[in-house]
């Protein structure tokens, strides 16, 4: 029996070899190393480091930056997030339908995928821009003086408005697939009932699209947690830390963490217990879809 | 087939919504490409004309963005990411379903624990040990610590799951070894789900922006979103050449999008996969 | 399926309540700069700082240390020298091949080009050293870059702003540009004092300044006319600037009259210097950390605050626009050609003033032409000329080499001669580094036939000498003018001045001491 247990070891040895390098060398051991400098304070090239003391995390939880972060990393969560996910689904329903064109549609809907998170900042950049952009013209007021981007209350939306319509492509064809796995008699039997279109939708497509809804919006609440491109590329933080996100306030320039490599382990360490607890909320969430698989 | 019927009326009504839904978000991508095509001192007449139509823009854009360069980059980056994590996820998957082997449980758990830690947590200090080895500004630095992903090991152990065991022990009998095996029967026979996976990683490597940024401090070796950010910088008086730059950048990914329409939704989708 | 949709909802729910929690009441008020230093009370802080010298206690704002001399005794001067990094110039006479050399820049846009321009004639020119420019993205990224870099990955020469001296000084990274240019026997006496002077302390000329700017006021002229007002004689006091703001947006002349940005390299902080400088005051303690290290900021004095006061009431009353923090670099200048909603003034860099020349030549804005972008002294306290000098100096990497050194400062002398000095003046609308530039073409014959470019020159050069006509020297300058530009962004958007200065004030000292702690 011990024999039988050990029969392949060295063959899973070899499999597991390179993954369980990678692995360890770029993601468990960083992380480690990671959460011994979070106590740290650093020169910008960690080669120069004292300690301070663990309490140096508190500190950095409760410091105005990172508390301003937070919230402005969960607003942007709940203004990306459901509103991605509702335009998503509205594109996917109006496009599940088998009419003449709707291939053509269906490309032009999913099109934002093939744009990076870099080419729809960009992109957005200049659409805003309060002196080049075509859309800073038309909105007029706080877009075109000091524009969106700049305009403290609405730099956020702005950002949101350029990450919603690059997500747009992927929600409308994770709904979509979706959709074309909800069976066609369910649909017959409501409508055999006399239920109307929106009740068909509540009643019959939404429940049975939930899981699809549940996995588009962990990847966007995902995407929304770790976002820095955008910001980078569209406000650099600003106005006034209002666009600094938790990824942003770790990575940025010119910031507090910047000139100090132990301050940004610090934070970073502190992004990966937040998102660890969101995982964790999602992982429950998932954890339901699977019974209902079953 | 009675509610998919469209008819009068309401297959108008839904034409015209499809078309506005079509405008709004073609819109920007139209601009962009009216911008990319005009001469730097025509950007703010006709913005929504395709007039004054002209190439120079884009080829300027090229030259000077270096975005022949950072193309390249970009897919030798994602193919060596995507190929090594294929084969890594494959081989690891492998071990996970059909050998035995003490501890499997524990290391099984801690290879998905992997999947927990962001790649934000550990930039830092990887950026550190890249700095350390002296990998800054070479492909090494770009590639090495995406080689491996828990993430496709897991979908790939999903989907090694659903092969019954007696086919392995089958295969055994035959006389074929565990690399035969894998190689003849279980990736043929899990192909879709590695196609879409070695989409997933492709885009995924294709995208990243933010790890390229801290190792690289020499334009030849921008990634397409590096170039594309370089450009911008560099650039911002010149607003038509980052828009051709941004066109440029996005086509690729525009043409694979039509070519691999199916595989993209797969790859996409690949975490809803049941599992 | 109902247990589904309660997933859901509880997620949702879930993650509210977390993120509610996270976010609840915890706030300790403190910045992050402060996390895991032991804040002590400011007196015990100041005496860890190595001011023997100084009588304990820091000064009031404004006051002089008349005990101090502007530099450091001459008996230390060769003492320090000595403990930096030698720079063998002879090196390159024996290197056999080409000297590869990288040079990291954040020059964008026209001046990026200007500068490829000139890299180009120097590597065509010669043949024992090659230079391959690196443009890092900007300042910030060079800086950002440059600060993570260890011995192996920096480059072999670096372009930093003026902000930057003192950090580059601790970084012990660089060999001083005065070891180079007594290895080589290079003469400095044709360069102007004031540019030399900004990158030199404690006796040691550190860098060579390279592309040398002040801000300077651009307006439009014909809005001036339709005002009413002599295109001419643009505004020189801070009053005239808001006479003036006044009668253009009451004429209708334009939207708006001056449009103003919180930059940390612009309006939030490099102004603020300029602005404090010119009404005679210090920005920082210790003589603007010349005399000695700084310990705090001594910008919330009543100074000040009257100063922000004014740029509140420019914007309250004045017509003046507030862009935003400039993010991009060009908010401010592109509000001037602004179709629907222009301004009529704004300020910026005299550098600014070659890229908008070439920009508005291309026809890019209709309406607008080459000779109607006026240039004049920036408006400040009391009016008349007087500036900090801003721009960029050119750093020899320690640690390369005795014939990368030798190589960077073979390069660094052709973009310190006089005829690159003067293409690259009169390309971009910096300002010459030395005298003898001003002799040669192009810039002499473009002082004559434009006088738009000499404005920069005369402002500059114009300073009265005196302890506060030199810049501030504080390790976390970056840092402490981001807090700063917070500050300024406040104002402008309705904040009171002494409340959001005295904020700022505080943050910047925690900066300022967390920085000596950190680099003793």
């Amino acid at each position: 029996m011990k024999k039988r247990r050990w029969r392949d070891f060295g063959l899973a040895g070899l499999m597991l070899g390179p993954s369980a390098a990678v692995l360890s060398l770029f993601v468990i051991y960083p992380l480690v190393k990671a959460v011994w400098y979070g106590h740290q304070r650093c020169d910008a090239s960690l080669s120069k480091c004292r300690t301070t003391s663990w309490h140096q995390y508190i500190d950095a939880f409760r410091s105005n930056e990172f508390q301003d972060s937070l919230i402005v990393t969960l607003k942007y969560a709940l203004i990306t997030v459901p509103i991605g996910l509702v335009l998503g689904i509205s594109l996917a329903v109006l496009a599940d339908k088998h009419i003449k064109g709707i291939g053509i549609f269906r490309t032009i809907f999913s099109s934002t995928v093939a744009t990076s998170v870099a080419v729809a900042s960009v992109m957005w950049f200049f659409l805003l821009n309060p002196s080049v952009g075509i859309l800073a013209d038309w909105l007029g007021g706080s877009a075109k003086t000091p524009g969106l981007l700049q305009k403290q209350g609405l730099a956020l939306w702005a950002v949101s408005a350029s990450s919603i319509w690059a997500n747009l492509g992927f929600t409308f064809i994770v709904v979509t697939a979706g959709l074309q796995s909800v069976p066609k008699d369910l649909y017959e039997s409501a409508y055999v009932d006399g239920a109307n279109g929106w009740s068909r939708f509540t009643n019959v497509t939404l429940p049975m699209i939930s899981p699809t809804l549940l996995f588009a919006s962990v990847v966007l609440v995902t995407r929304a947690f770790q976002s820095f491109g955008e910001i980078d590329l569209l406000t650099a933080g600003g106005p006034k830390g209002e666009t600094t996100t938790l990824t942003y306030l770790a990575y940025g320039q010119g910031l507090a963490t910047s000139n100090d490599g132990g301050l940004r382990a610090t934070v970073s360490v502190l992004l990966f217990f937040v998102l660890l607890i969101l995982a964790l909320v999602q992982f429950r969430g998932l954890e339901k879809r699977v019974h209902y698989g079953n | 087939m009675a509610i998919d019927q469209v008819t009068g009326a309401r297959r108008i009504g839904r034409y015209t919504l499809l078309m506005v839904a079509a405008v709004i978000v073609f819109f920007p991508i139209y601009v962009m490409l009216v911008g990319a095509f005009k001469p730097g001192n025509k950007v703010l007449i006709d913005r929504l004309l395709p007039t004054n139509v002209t190439l120079d823009t884009l080829r300027q854009a090229w030259r000077e963005g270096n975005l022949g360069r950072a193309l390249w980059n970009s897919v030798v980056v994602s193919v060596v990411i995507t190929v090594a994590q294929v084969a890594t996820s494959v081989l690891a998957a492998y071990a996970f379903v059909f050998l035995t082997f003490p501890g499997k449980a524990i290391v099984f758990a801690i290879f998905l624990a992997t999947l927990l830690v962001p790649l934000e947590a550990t930039l830092t200090v990887n950026r550190h040990i890249m700095q350390q080895l002296n990998w800054l500004n070479s492909y090494r630095a770009l590639t090495v610590p995406f080689l491996a992903t828990a993430f496709g090991i897991f979908m790939i152990r999903q989907v090694f799951l659903t092969i019954p065991k007696e086919m392995r022990e089958a295969a055994s009998m035959d006389g074929l070894g565990h690399f035969g095996f894998l190689g003849e029967v279980a990736v043929p026979l899990s192909r879709p789900t590695i196609g879409a996976f070695a989409l997933f990683s492709f885009l995924t490597s294709w995208n990243s922006y933010l790890w390229p940024v801290l190792v690289t401090t020499k334009s030849d070796y921008n990634t397409v979103q590096t170039g594309l950010k370089a450009l911008k910088l560099a650039s911002l008086d010149r607003p038509n050449l980052v828009i051709a730059g941004t066109v440029i950048v996005a086509l690729p990914i525009f043409v694979m999008l039509i070519a691999f329409q199916r595989q993209l939704i797969r790859g996409l989708t690949a975490g809803a996969v049941k599992g | 399926m109902r247990t589904h949709r309660c997933g859901r909802r509880r997620v949702v729910l879930a993650m509210l309540v977390t993120g509610g929690m996270l976010a609840a009441s915890c706030r300790s008020g403190k910045s992050l700069t402060n996390a895991g230093i032991e804040r002590k009370p400011a007196p015990t802080t100041a005496a860890t700082v190595p001011v023997s010298t100084l009588p304990g206690e820091t000064l009031p704002p404004g006051q002089t240390v008349p005990t101090i001399p502007p530099t450091a005794p001459p008996t230390t001067l060769p003492a320090l020298l000595d403990t930096l990094p030698r720079c063998n110039t002879a090196a390159l006479n024996s290197a056999s091949a080409p000297v590869q050399i990288t040079f990291w820049h954040g020059l964008a846009n026209e001046l990026g080009v200007e500068l490829q321009t000139l890299t180009g004639q120097y590597n065509s020119s010669q043949t024992k050293v090659h230079v391959n420019l690196e443009f890092q993205g900007g300042y910030d990224q060079t800086i950002d870059k440059y600060l993570q870099s260890n011995s192996a990955t920096r480059p072999d020469m670096v372009q930093m702003p003026e902000y930057m001296v003192q950090q580059m000084i601790d970084t012990k990274s660089i060999v001083p540009a005065q070891a180079c240019a007594e290895s080589s026997k290079y003469d400095l006496s044709p360069f102007l004092p004031q540019a030399l002077g900004a990158y030199a302390t404690q006796g040691v000329q550190w860098s060579m300044p390279f592309n040398m700017s002040v801000p300077v006021l651009f307006f439009l002229k014909a809005r001036f006319a339709a005002a009413g007002l002599d295109p001419n004689s643009p505004p020189g006091t801070l009053e005239q600037l808001l006479a003036v703001g006044k009668q253009i947006v009451s004429s209708g002349a334009s939207k708006y009259s001056i449009s103003l940005d919180s930059d940390f390299d612009g309006g939030g902080g490099w102004y603020v210097e300029q602005w404090l400088a010119k009404g005679g005051e210090f920005y920082a303690d210790n003589q603007n950390g010349r005399a000695a290290p700084a310990t705090r900021v001594l910008y919330d004095g009543p100074a000040g605050v009257q100063l922000l006061t004014f740029l509140k009431s420019l914007v309250t009353d004045g017509g003046a626009v507030y862009v935003g923090d400039n993010a991009s670099g060009t908010d401010t200048l592109l509000k001037l050609a602004d179709a629907t909603e222009p301004a009529a003034m704004t300020i910026a860099t005299s550098a600014s003033l070659g890229p908008i020349l070439a920009f508005v030549r291309g026809g890019i804005i209709p309406g607008i032409t080459e000779d109607q972008v006026g240039v004049g002294f920036m408006p400040g306290p009391g009016g008349g000329p007087g500036a900090l000098v801003g721009g960029a100096s050119l750093y020899v990497v320690a640690g390369k080499g005795d014939a990368k050194a030798a190589a960077a400062w073979d390069y660094i002398k052709f973009l310190e001669s006089a005829q690159a000095q003067s293409d690259w003046a009169a390309a971009t609308g910096y300002i010459p580094v030395r005298q003898d530039a001003l002799s040669l073409d192009p810039i002499k014959s473009l002082y004559v036939s434009d006088p738009r470019f000499k404005v920069a020159y005369d402002q500059l050069l114009g300073s009265k000498d005196g302890p506060t006509s030199k810049g501030p020297v504080i390790g976390p300058l970056l840092q402490v003018r981001k807090v700063t530009a917070a500050a300024v962004a406040t104002v402008l958007t309705g904040g009171d001045p002494q409340t959001a200065l005295s904020a700022a004030a505080r943050q910047a000292d925690d900066l300022i001491s967390n920085y000596l702690l950190q680099n003793p």
